[in-house]
């Protein structure tokens, strides 16, 4: 009986093999191009065309299609989310079949870029002139190299639609209570860290389950080294290398921080919302975070609440945009195109700051005088002048985040040394952008 | 599993037919014919569940061998890398890790529950009565809860604040509090002792199932034999519950090599990579780092490797009884 039907098991399984085709996966760029010429005249013909992402990053883009379809009353954009995770396993999947989206948000460019399944925008940005009405280190995270994989150089492939920032909440009534203002240098920063340790007051609220300590030693790498040469490394240029000296110091600083309490010591067992509670309790003089949490932390520690960009040398923050690409096989190019372009338009970017997010057009945000929000815009717009946005260290590799997960708890347990940190991330990095 | 369950269908089927047709004619090419007409109709009962099978469980499989010997992002071409894949699982540390990790987690899904199992089983069956049977229940609760709910609540029992310190706090152990999951020391015996919490129930309740059946008299015997309760329990109840041993054996040592849920939602394999296992990493090899192919070489040796275990299990349990 056994044997008899496990004969034909095997002869119906080589069966589905052959049916299923040999080499798994297609040819890549094989989408066929729209009939249209890049142009910014929609025309009068009724267009549909349809968008998806996420809840978190779609909730502004929304409100921002009712403003569109009256500006361009022959189209109408469909709307479609997905949850966050979910949304990243399927977005290549959707782009790559039939039924493909017109528009689609995109939370990296690996893999879907490679396998040429959006549109190169640089027409449209020249068309639109988008290269003056953005800050270059917001539209180069979006830029990819011939390689599919360095990016910052090379075709655009999305267009941004509202920015998020990683800098420095600070508590105010704790930090009145030391005498203490807003850090502007890093040795005033670390001043007050002893300061605030002296006086039995958790000087940074951290929670690394998750990994955030790669925030700090970040924050304080591109605000040692500067913007332009630190994103390099993020970037994937080839040659660049991790040890810089603003990462040492963020790793050396770290670990010496851990050893000396300065951090909590069940950091690695905590995430990022576990240390935001926490903050919001009252423990904790600083914290690094980004945008997305400012309305937990406003609500909860109301007018005590205050933000800073990373105290150093160079203004700089880390953080990325909601962006947009055209997938390739979309049969109106040019309306996409146009509703890209509107997503930095007055009316978008006030829908995007109402949704948390940092607008392009900064004079779209009208916070209230004395807020947590007037800090974040004030940072904001000390940042854009700057042009001291750099993307997220965790996107360097599709295995980044681990990495700087697992290496940063070992550095902060003491298993490891700033040194092997430093050698660990580098190692990701090159086994995708290859060494030198 | 539906192969096997279809099997006796077709075997009932049979006796009925020859009973049918010893009435009409016992001459050869009749009879033949009529096997003939016996397999077709076997053939049609087992066809539904072996389509289904061979569908959904033989050409999956199948597939993803085949894939784990290309490299491929899982959208574009495909590069054929032969048996590189596997060289990499084998030889590379963090998978080697995630295997180890998955084997030593056999103590804590097999080994303890089955031995606690035994334990609770015989006092269960020596001292039946209601507030046994609430026992029993209560025990075999965690069975009943999806694993990603008794992740969640783990995390929470054991967070920095959580009950698991503030019960330390009392017997003042102050001392020893931390972030459990997050301690490079503590971790991976946390996530074990939720899978000893887990399969418990299942093991104590397969095996008191097991006792039920146990002849009295062999007890009776013993004791005219002098034997004590503990020399009954290890000359009389163990060998009794053989069976239920190999199978509680079986399906915890899968649950162990194949555990992801509580894993994923409690530490994701960290600190560092101290609670890495095989289940975690092919879901990042797929999702996160695009490389199908080892994901696939992955998971193949991993049920290759379970294969084997349930393979040998299986033959040590035929060969004692």
């Amino acid at each position: 009986m056994q044997r008899r039907i496990l004969h034909p098991a095997l002869a119906f399984a080589a069966a589905a093999l052959v049916l299923t085709g040999c080499a798994p996966g297609g040819t890549a760029g094989s989408a066929p191009a729209s009939a249209e010429k890049p142009s910014t005249d929609l025309g009068s013909e009724e267009i549909t065309l349809s968008l998806i992402s996420t809840p978190e990053s779609g909730a502004s883009t929304k409100a921002t299609i009712a403003a569109f379809e009256k500006e361009y009353p022959n189209v109408t954009v469909e709307y479609q989310q997905t949850n966050y995770d979910d949304y990243n396993k399927s977005v290549n999947l959707e782009l790559n079949s039939d039924k493909a989206p017109d528009i689609a948000l995109l939370n990296s460019v690996n893999n879907t870029v490679k396998n040429g399944l959006v549109l190169d925008l640089d027409p449209y940005a020249g068309l639109y002139d988008w290269t003056d009405k953005y800050p270059e280190n917001q539209l180069n995270q979006w830029r990819v190299g011939e390689n599919g994989t360095t990016l910052g150089d090379g075709p655009l492939y999305a267009a941004p639609a509202g920015f998020s920032e990683v800098g420095l909440y600070y508590n105010k009534r704790i930090a009145a209570e030391l005498g203490i203002t807003a850090p502007t240098t890093f040795a005033e920063f670390e001043e007050q860290l002893a300061t605030a340790a002296a006086a039995g007051v958790l000087p940074l609220q951290l929670g690394n389950a998750e990994g955030h300590a790669s925030f700090l030693v970040q924050s304080i790498g591109q605000s040692t080294d500067g913007a332009g040469a630190y994103a390099d490394w993020a970037f994937g240029k080839s040659g660049s290398t991790f040890d810089t000296e603003g990462n040492r110091k963020g790793a050396e600083a770290l670990a010496d921080w851990a050893a000396k309490g300065w951090i909590p010591s069940d950091a690695n067992g905590v995430n990022l919302q576990g240390a935001v509670d926490a903050f919001v309790s009252g423990k904790g003089l600083f914290l690094v975070d980004g945008n997305w949490d400012a309305s937990k932390i406003a609500e909860g520690l109301g007018a005590d609440a205050g933000f800073v960009p990373f105290p150093g040398d160079n203004v700089t923050a880390i953080g990325t945009s909601v962006a947009y690409a055209i997938s390739s096989s979309t049969e109106h190019p040019n309306a996409a195109a146009a509703f890209l372009n509107f997503l930095g338009s007055p009316e978008a970017s006030a829908n995007q700051f109402e949704q948390g997010f940092m607008p392009l057009d900064p004079t779209a945000a009208t916070p209230e005088e004395g807020t947590l929000q007037a800090d974040l815009v004030s940072a904001w717009s000390k940042i854009s002048e700057a042009d001291g946005l750099v993307g997220f260290n965790n996107n360097a590799s599709p295995t980044m985040n681990d990495t700087l997960t697992a290496s940063s708890q070992e550095l902060l347990a003491g298993r490891a040394t700033p040194d092997e940190f430093l050698a660990a991330v580098q190692a990701d990095w090159d086994e995708t952008h290859g060494g030198n | 599993m539906a192969v096997t369950n279809t099997a006796p269908a077709a075997l009932v089927r049979e006796p009925a037919g020859a009973a049918g047709t010893a009435r009409r004619s016992p001459a050869t090419p009749a009879r033949r014919s009529r096997k003939r007409r016996d397999r077709l109709a076997a053939l049609a009962f087992i066809g539904p569940a072996f389509v289904a099978y061979g569908l959904f469980i033989a050409a999956p499989w199948a597939h993803s061998v085949w894939i784990s010997l290309f490299e491929w992002d899982g959208i574009g071409p495909s590069t054929w890398v032969g048996l590189d894949n596997y060289v990499k699982v084998l030889t590379d540390p963090e998978l080697v890790g995630a295997l180890r990790n998955g084997i030593g987690l056999i103590f804590f899904y097999t080994v303890l529950p089955i031995g606690l199992g035994l334990v609770l089983a015989a006092l269960f069956a020596a001292a039946p009565g209601r507030a046994s049977g609430w026992l029993r229940t209560l025990l075999f609760l965690p069975q009943i809860m999806p694993l990603v709910a008794v992740g969640v609540i783990w995390r929470y029992l054991y967070s920095g604040d959580g009950p698991v310190n503030q019960v330390l706090e009392v017997f003042g152990l102050g001392a020893v509090t931390r972030a459990w999951l997050g301690d490079f020391d503590t971790a991976f015996l946390a996530v074990g002792i939720v899978g000893t919490w887990v399969t418990t129930g299942l093991c104590t309740l397969l095996l008191f199932t097991g006792m039920q059946k146990i002849d009295r008299s062999l007890y009776e015997a013993a004791q005219l034999d002098r034997c004590g309760p503990v020399r009954q329990f290890l000359h009389v109840t163990i060998p009794g519950v053989r069976a239920e041993i190999v199978v509680a054996t079986t399906v915890t040592i899968i649950a162990a090599l194949a555990s992801f849920d509580v894993i994923f939602v409690t530490t994701g394999g960290g600190p560092g990579t101290a609670t890495i296992v095989p289940g975690v990493l092919i879901y990042r090899l797929v999702f996160t780092s695009n490389q199908v192919g080892l994901a696939c070489a992955l998971a193949t040796v991993l049920s290759v490797l379970i294969m084997v275990i349930v393979a040998v299990i299986g033959r040590i349990g035929k060969e004692r009884s």
